[in-house]
């Protein structure tokens, strides 16, 4: 969505506008102003005596879109900052990660799909690989052992120890273990197994990747 | 003065229990654990923490929280010593001496003097809140609808004031947060607002979620921008007890930035932000030789040090006497005490004694451990410090996700982090600075509540704001700060504070 200002914002450094930041924050404002009064276009507003649902919004939306009016305004007559340069890797993994999450840490259906609740040992990983894409400087082995040690570390914590309502482990899972067992006792048993994974990926790949390891100990950069 | 004693004995019981003194201990270490964490500040280490605090009960599970909350302000001074990255901007102003004598090869006595510096600022803020506690409770009952209305309108107006920027885009974010605080339910009528029939929003924005989503979520887009250059000190950490002559150089500057600190946190709309860059400016004022700032300067780090602690602790003033959160982090706190069943008011001090006094007796417990925490554990901070951020944001990212999750079990929560992410990474972008919009969002539910109540108690008049005494005179507080703030030459001295 901001793309289109950007182009503008760095041509208008030689035109009429002297803080194209202020520009693309105004047009921000009254667009979110516009909205809120589009919303509360049907609710009474009410009196003074007698407040509406409306009211409040109202004003607040009015003020909104004043305060982005005279930025715009300000724009023009004042020395201003201009546009930051935008990535988008950033944002688009970080988001993707989180929805990631959201849609499977439990049963979720949106529309005609229907995804099962896979719980924690899926969705941490996810969150954390998907995730850890958002740096260019992303690898894969190491954040694999990375989710690895992490997801059990959580499980433990906040399945275990502290018990909070977080599914751990999809349904499927706990009928492979033999029925007697406790939640708790195939949470452990998946936890552990997840910990040998992240120690296996560790040694197993250690020596393939040494140099590409050595040469981020000693960048200098920590 | 008998019953401060009897209460702060009654408090320190509670706070001394095995239960109590270990969930403080954890609060501390858990909170500095992650407050060291470059690009982590307070906010986003207590959304992210909050869920493990919710098998305690409330006492304990607000002790812990307390600790929490010390403990990210407290490493995020250690990240600023160490790494040059200051963690929130409370410790900007340590990182320009603090880093530097970090440079030469003190850091351990930056650390320690920051770490003594903050526990006086503690302790006398401790026996601040203990004093005024009971008076301001007093204070709060005579407070009506249209007094609490002003009170609000008085600290959004600091809260403009101290925003870093433009102050036009300061209102604006504080207009565009009460406005986000009205989208759920009106509470009078029950109509929904500004809910796009969304079910899951009819209660309203979650607050958790929005300060997840502004400062955790956003942080970690805009620290992926920058490439990152972590400027860990490579040389010894040094001797941490600061010597004969240091102590002598820095008990004026502690006992200032202390005074200073405690007084402005009690203002409402995040004074506490303040504290340290006023205390740095006095002592570089005041010093006989200013040009020492910024090359280490051991006054640099001990008054702005001790000014951001007891402003950290008296914040806790206005929450527990009036109810009113004068920051994001007092807000979180809000919401853990709802979430188990204690409405912050007034009311808490003569309702639930034992939560209360002890909860301010807890504060002094935490600080005298995060003394003990901290200086000995220094080695296991520098460590952590080294952990690149390739591998510590995917870590935060996923805390954050379980964080918000367990809070109400709801996927459309963590969904909503991600959208307010967007949205504060697309504020920082534009230049808006996402904190006084917290504070108005924060405030904004309380406000409508007591403008109706007030209002129908005038029959719609508006003039019972200026026409009530205690209101009037806040109200004109608010005006006199803006025609002050606006002011052209008082203007260029505020953005020299903030850019120094």
């Amino acid at each position: 969505m901001p793309t289109p200002h950007e182009g503008s914002g760095i041509s208008g450094r030689h035109g009429p506008v002297r803080a194209p930041q202020g520009i693309a924050g105004g047009i921000l404002l009254i667009a979110l102003a516009a909205l809120a009064l589009w919303l509360t276009r049907d609710l009474d507003q009410g009196t003074l005596n007698s407040m509406g649902p409306a009211m409040l919004p109202r004003w607040l939306a009015i003020g909104v879109g004043l305060s982005g009016l005279a930025l715009i305004a300000f724009a023009f007559t004042r020395e201003g900052e201009p546009l930051e340069r935008w990535s988008l890797r950033g944002p688009f993994f970080i988001i993707l990660a989180i929805l990631a999450f959201a849609v499977t840490i439990r049963p979720f259906s949106f529309g005609g799909i229907t995804i099962p609740g896979l719980g924690l040992l899926v969705a941490g990983p996810l969150a954390i690989i998907v995730g850890g894409y958002a740096s260019p400087e992303a690898r894969f082995r190491d954040l694999l052992i990375l989710a690895l040690s992490l997801t059990p570390f959580c499980m433990l914590l906040f399945g275990d120890l502290l018990n909070l309502p977080i599914p751990v482990f999809p349904q499927a899972l706990a009928e492979l273990f033999p029925a007697d067992w406790s939640q708790k006792a195939v949470m452990r048993v998946t936890a552990a197994v997840l910990v040998a994974g992240a120690f296996v990926v560790f040694f197993t790949t250690r020596g393939s990747r040494k140099t590409t390891i050595d040469v981020a100990d000693h960048s200098g950069r920590i | 003065m008998g019953d401060l004693l009897s209460n702060l004995s009654l408090g320190f019981g509670v706070a001394l229990s095995l239960q109590n003194l270990f969930l403080a201990f954890l609060g501390c270490l858990v909170g500095t654990l992650i407050g060291v964490l470059p690009g982590v500040g307070p906010i986003a280490t207590i959304a992210m923490l909050l869920p493990i605090t919710f098998g305690f009960d409330p006492t304990g599970a607000l002790i812990m929280l307390a600790g929490i909350y010390y403990g990210a302000q407290y490493g995020g001074s250690t990240t600023a010593i160490l790494v040059n990255i200051p963690g929130e901007a409370t410790s900007v102003v340590t990182a320009l001496d603090g880093h530097e004598m970090a440079r030469q090869g003190r850091a351990g006595v930056a650390l320690g003097i920051a770490a003594i510096g903050s526990f006086f600022a503690g302790t006398v803020a401790t026996l601040v809140i203990a004093a005024l506690g009971a008076p301001l409770t007093k204070l709060a009952l005579i407070f009506g609808p249209t007094e609490y209305f002003s009170l609000m309108v008085m600290g959004l107006v600091f809260a403009v004031v101290l925003a870093r920027g433009s102050i036009l885009k300061a209102i604006a974010m504080i207009l565009v947060g009460v406005l986000l605080s009205t989208v759920g339910l009106d509470l009078e009528t029950g109509e929904e607002r500004m809910t796009f029939g969304l079910p899951f929003l009819s209660d309203g924005i979650d607050f958790a979620v929005l300060a997840m989503g502004i400062f955790g979520i956003a942080e970690i887009m805009r620290n992926l921008d920058h490439t990152e250059h972590r400027d860990v000190v490579r040389q010894a950490i040094g001797r941490l007890l600061p010597n004969k002559e240091d102590f002598k150089q820095s008990y004026k500057p502690v006992m200032r930035g202390t005074l200073i600190g405690a007084i402005l946190g009690i203002l409402p709309g995040n004074g506490a932000v303040l504290g340290p860059f006023a205390s740095y400016t006095l002592e570089k004022k005041i010093a006989k030789d200013p040009r020492r700032f910024g090359r280490g300067a051991i006054e640099g780090v001990a008054g702005p040090e001790s000014a951001n602690n007891a402003g950290a602790q008296t914040s806790f003033i206005p929450l527990l006497t009036l109810g009113i959160p004068p920051n994001a982090v007092m807000a979180l706190m809000v919401g853990a005490m709802t979430i188990h069943g204690i409405i912050p008011g007034p009311q808490v001090m003569t309702k639930n004694p034992t939560l209360f006094w002890g909860m301010i007796a807890s504060m002094w417990v935490g600080n005298l451990m995060l003394l003990v925490i901290n200086l000995p554990m220094i080695g296991l901070w520098v460590r952590l410090l080294k952990v690149p951020y390739r591998l510590l944001f995917p870590a935060i990212l996923m805390f954050c996700c379980i964080g918000i999750y367990s809070i109400n079990s709801l996927p459309t929560d963590v969904m909503f982090i991600a959208l307010f992410g967007l949205v504060g990474y697309t504020l920082i972008k534009f230049g808006f600075e996402p904190a006084p919009m917290l504070l108005g969002f924060v405030l904004g539910k309380l406000m409508e509540e007591n403008l109706r109540r007030a209002l129908i108690l005038s029959r719609g008049s508006l003039e019972t704001f200026i026409e009530r005494p205690v209101s009037a005179g806040l109200l004109a507080v608010a005006a006199l700060l803006l025609i002050v703030a606006l002011l052209p030459s008082i203007r260029k001295g505020r953005d020299e504070v903030f850019t120094e």
